[in-house]
């Protein structure tokens, strides 16, 4: 539901109202311009008008109606979107955890659009009649656009959802990890030896490579089967990992 | 105006340039330097050399200071018109969001020459388009041929501005939280 403010400009009324590119413009908005900046820009992406003329009196009137905007979006979220269902987070394969790992590390507003590619899928019932979803085959930017017009409330909640299930993966394996270590200042940096930078010049190359130095590792370093390996359920792989590191084989 | 050692200083809004109210301002505001050095740097960027100082007494310097600073509370009124250079300028007492903008960016970045971007953004060349008035040159050019006017110009459009700011806060109108980028519960 739109609001008609006096000013005739359409206003949403709730984050319902909102869709994921809309939701994901105002994220990119540089909040370090000032609070009428982000104002304008705000209204501009979410009614199209430009408002910079406006007397900022009228202007405090219509941004004082969308106050709902303060508060974070529902963290719920739809289990079937666009004839789609959503993965089980726990049925993940290993490339999928890769790429929302990915996604959610550079940016996971910005990137809801190919998080939600990511995790929802075509289904069909197999001979058995059980729901089989589409392998992870598909180009993910084209899938992003289809969630691009949709209120950002059927999707926001995947947010968290991720966030906990990995928070919990991370646990549950945190052997396999390691410890992360912070960046070092530029002070830190120019006490250290050559012997301790060339240290950590090497830890920043194994950090930068990690995952594909895990696959190189799993495919026996033949890359011709990191498709495959890829496609493993994310739990088996790093079961069999946990197995190889505890029995040191 | 106050004469000291022999020379006339302003210290009256009507009085001071804004070039010389944006340099009081700002050591003024600058807490790193004691009083009495503030004050000495003060009196140096209206025309009297510390050096002439060096030998007065400390007591008569406390009396100059106050004596500066005790200018008669002045209501002065909205020069709304100016003629600087041959060209007519115009402020009303209306800001738009552009407006609001561009200031709000001056306060952020607090450049030395605040008071008279501020003006400048304020007061508009009557024969120049929206466009031409709010071109980043422009507003450069017109803050540098206003420093040399008298602070009470800008003096009400301050007030203004900072009025209507307090007012927008009052109405709720910041910045809505940083939340889409934060962790959700």
């Amino acid at each position: 539901m739109l609001d008609q403010t006096p000013l005739q400009i359409a206003l949403p009324k709730q984050w319902s109202d909102v869709t994921v590119e809309q939701f994901i413009e105002i994220a990119k908005i540089d909040k370090s311009l000032g609070a009428w900046y982000y104002n304008s820009e705000v209204l501009y992406i979410l009614t199209g008008e430009d408002i910079d003329d406006m007397d900022i009196d009228e202007c405090t009137k219509i941004v004082s109606k969308f106050k709902w905007a303060l508060s974070q979006p529902s963290t719920k979220y739809k289990h079937e979107l666009l004839g789609m269902q959503i993965k089980p987070l726990a049925k993940l394969c290993l490339f999928e955890y890769i790429d929302l790992d990915y996604y959610f590390t550079e940016n996971y507003v910005f990137n809801i659009d190919k998080i939600c590619a990511i995790l929802f899928r075509k289904s069909k019932l197999n001979e058995w009649d059980e729901v089989i979803l589409e392998p992870y085959e598909y180009d993910i930017n084209t899938r992003a656009e289809l969630f691009l017009d949709l209120p950002i409330t059927d999707v926001y909640g995947l947010i968290n959802e991720f966030l906990k299930f990995r928070d919990n993966f991370l646990k549950v394996y945190a052997n396999l990890f390691g410890e992360q270590d912070e960046e070092l200042s530029d002070e830190e940096k120019a006490k250290l030896t050559p012997e301790e930078k060339a240290e950590e010049e090497d830890e920043k190359k194994n950090s930068k490579w990690s995952w594909e130095r895990m696959i190189y590792g799993l495919t026996n370093n033949d890359i011709t089967k990191s498709e495959a390996v890829g496609a493993l359920p994310l739990t088996y792989v790093f079961n069999m990992l946990g197995m190889k590191k505890e029995l040191d084989i | 105006m106050i004469t000291i050692l022999g020379r006339e200083i302003p210290n009256r809004l009507d009085e001071l340039t804004i070039e010389q109210f944006e340099n009081i301002t700002e050591l003024s505001n600058n807490k790193e330097i004691d009083p009495i050095d503030r004050h000495l740097q003060i009196f140096a960027s209206l025309g009297i050399p510390e050096k002439e100082f060096f030998d007065y007494d400390v007591a008569d310097f406390i009396d100059l200071v106050k004596e500066f600073n005790s200018s008669p509370k002045i209501e002065y009124p909205t020069i709304e018109t100016l003629e600087v250079d041959g060209y007519n300028y115009t402020a009303k007492m209306k800001l738009t969001v552009r407006d609001t903008k561009l200031i709000e960016k001056i306060a952020i970045n607090k450049p030395k020459g605040y008071v008279s971007e501020i003006a400048a953004i304020m007061f508009k060349r009557d024969d120049l388009t929206p466009a031409e008035h709010y071109a980043d040159a422009h507003i450069k050019h017109k803050a540098n041929l206003f420093k040399k006017l008298k602070a009470n110009i800008a003096i009400p459009y301050l007030m203004f501005i900072a009025t209507k700011i307090n007012h927008q806060v009052d109405a709720g109108s910041d910045t809505p939280t940083d939340s889409p980028a934060e962790a959700v519960e």
